[in-house]
């Protein structure tokens, strides 16, 4: 055992004298003398943040968690502060959307008992966008479809009164749920067709092998009244689409891997097929293609249509933008041509999407994990939020 | 779900073993004969081919690169990283009895083969050694041939932990 001589007193009278030593020296010398200290900080209260009114620059962030997959989440952002302002969680690979009215944010998801093992529970989850608390949910059957995030992996009807959700087990289904009594009303099996496009309060759409949509007509049960299918629309042997279409103002837009846009209305009974026309001239096709997770965003009101494009070829379909194109919806031109400066943004762009307002920003997530703001009018990068979540994957806006 | 397992079981993974070569062609039809006589795909990856530090193999040999010539549509963790090989799960985790299907050029050997990628399931993802390639990979409405989707889906534990890429057989035309 060490002997301390002049023990722990002892030691405290030293630094006492030293102290006094070292203060008159610098008085001596003319330095600063020790003032008085100000007075402590009060006391504080634990709370918990309310969060501001929502704003259309609000982006729902999907992030994945790749590396740990049990553990996705949705991050809220705020485009014009710049804040990270709170968090939904999000289960194992899930698919999420907001509800028609903004206060709600579903989430599909599965739990496992055991946290990465266990008895497997699929639940549909109901979020109060207010408070960003769990308001309720649904055990559905334990086949939600497991996928990379993307739209339509969970769909409300347009009057909110039905949620849709897919399953794959490999057959493929979906089921009609009621998000007021919190209860499952069927299941509709889709003969091989995947994902739920929604229209009006009872029908659904889903996309099939052979390059046609299924539509399913509900009753007010949410039991399948009437399907028929449409004539093919595409050929996926020759230019299959990306199966996460782009959500319009009447119906969805199907891009294709070499650019071509397929854009449905689905306002009426059947299907409408509009003219198809291309992102690309006939120089860049084939070279210039559109790719990543979530592929593209339309503006509705202004009619414009934003695409994560880069240079490749077969089978680069999930590589992200080195650029984001602006297309004219009308006209179907091409009317700015954003290249993404990598000085500023780390990756390439694998998901956009554009606020609906007057004055929109455009979120473009990367592969690097950087979720970029830009004025979605001009271009001009705004600000880059580096390392948002893991995997940032799919964005919603209210 | 067990009917579901035996039925995949038998059509896909053992089906090398149960059949030649001919009729492997045969059986897999339009899908895998249209996709084998695709012509090698124009992607530049000699950037990447450099395989791992230190490991002295050329990356498209090097089962722990993501340039491994039998990784050419997989989209997951590669096992081989994750204490399994190219065509073994990890200790502990269980194969997924269903998959999907591609078809990669081996540069060893000229050949076209089929590749049976399936996923390794019941721990959480292994985290390492990323890969995401899509060669001939088509969306899921086309569920065979597409690498999103998590093929653990049906198994009795179906949390996903990585990918492995399995040789089912040689993807020549028939000869006429």
């Amino acid at each position: 055992m060490r002997d301390f001589p002049q023990g722990i007193a002892g030691l405290g009278v030293s630094m006492h004298k030293n102290l006094l030593r070292a203060a008159l020296l610098a008085a001596m010398a003319g330095g600063p003398v020790l003032a008085t200290p100000p007075p402590p900080l009060p006391a504080e209260h634990l709370t918990v943040a309310k969060l501001p009114p929502r704003s259309p620059h609000w982006a729902y962030v999907l992030d994945e968690a790749q590396n740990n997959e049990i553990d996705a989440r949705v991050l809220l952002y705020d485009g014009d502060t710049y804040r990270r302002l709170g968090q939904i969680g999000a289960g194992f690979m899930p698919g999420d959307n907001l509800s028609p009215d903004g206060n709600t944010t579903v989430v599909a998801a599965t739990y496992f008992s055991r946290g990465g093992h266990g008895t497997r529970t699929d639940v549909v989850e109901f979020n109060d966008n207010e408070t960003l608390t769990k308001t309720g949910e649904i055990v559905i059957l334990p086949k939600h479809a497991q996928s990379l995030a993307m739209l339509y992996d969970i769909a409300y009807s347009a009057d909110g009164k039905f949620v849709y959700v897919p399953y794959l087990q490999p057959a493929a289904s979906f089921g009609v749920l009621d998000p007021v009594r919190k209860s499952v009303l069927s299941e509709i099996d889709t003969a091989g067709c995947v994902l739920v496009v929604p229209s009006g309060p009872n029908r659904v759409a889903s996309i099939c092998e052979s390059g046609r949509l299924l539509t399913v007509t509900l009753n007010a049960q949410g039991r399948e009244a009437s399907r028929a299918s449409s004539e093919p629309f595409f050929d996926p042997d020759k230019d299959p689409v990306f199966v996460q279409g782009v959500p319009t103002d009447d119906g969805v837009a199907y891009l294709s891997f070499l650019g071509q846009v397929h854009e449905v209305d689905l306002s009426h009974a059947q299907p409408a097929f509009r003219p198809v026309w291309s992102l690309v001239g006939a120089a860049d096709k084939g070279v210039w293609r559109p790719g990543g997770i979530q592929i593209g965003a339309i503006h509705k009101a202004q009619g414009t249509l934003f695409v994560a494009m880069h240079r490749g070829g077969d089978g680069s379909h999930k590589e992200g933008g080195s650029e984001i194109w602006v297309f004219d919806l009308k006209s179907h031109q091409r009317i700015a041509r954003w290249p993404v400066d990598p000085r500023q943004i780390s990756g390439t762009v694998v998901a956009v999407q554009v606020s609906q307002d007057a004055a929109p920003i455009l979120f473009a997530a990367t592969d690097k994990a950087d979720l970029a703001v830009l004025d979605a009018k001009t271009g001009r990068l705004k600000h880059v939020e580096k390392q948002f979540g893991q995997t940032p994957s799919l964005v919603l806006n209210p | 779900m067990p009917m579901l397992d035996r039925v995949f079981e038998n059509s896909a993974r053992s089906l090398a073993r149960r059949t030649s070569r001919r009729s492997v062609l045969a059986s897999l039809g339009r899908l895998l004969t249209g996709a084998a006589l695709l012509p090698l795909l124009p992607i530049d990856r000699t950037a990447r081919a450099q395989g791992a530090p230190g490991s002295g193999k050329s990356a498209v040999n090097d089962p722990q690169s993501c340039d491994y010539w039998k990784y050419c549509a997989i989209d997951g963790f590669l096992c081989a990283c994750c204490g399994g090989t190219s065509n073994s799960c990890p200790p502990g985790t269980q194969p997924s009895p269903i998959t999907w299907i591609g078809t990669c050029h081996n540069p060893g050997d000229g050949r076209d083969y089929i590749v049976s990628y399936n996923d390794c399931c019941g721990k959480v993802s292994c985290g390492d050694c990323f890969c995401n390639r899509n060669e001939r990979e088509v969306p899921m409405y086309r569920l065979s041939r597409n690498n999103d989707v998590n093929w653990c889906m049906a198994n009795s534990e179906s949390d996903y932990h990585c990918s492995v890429s399995v040789l089912i057989g040689v993807a020549e035309p028939e000869k006429k």
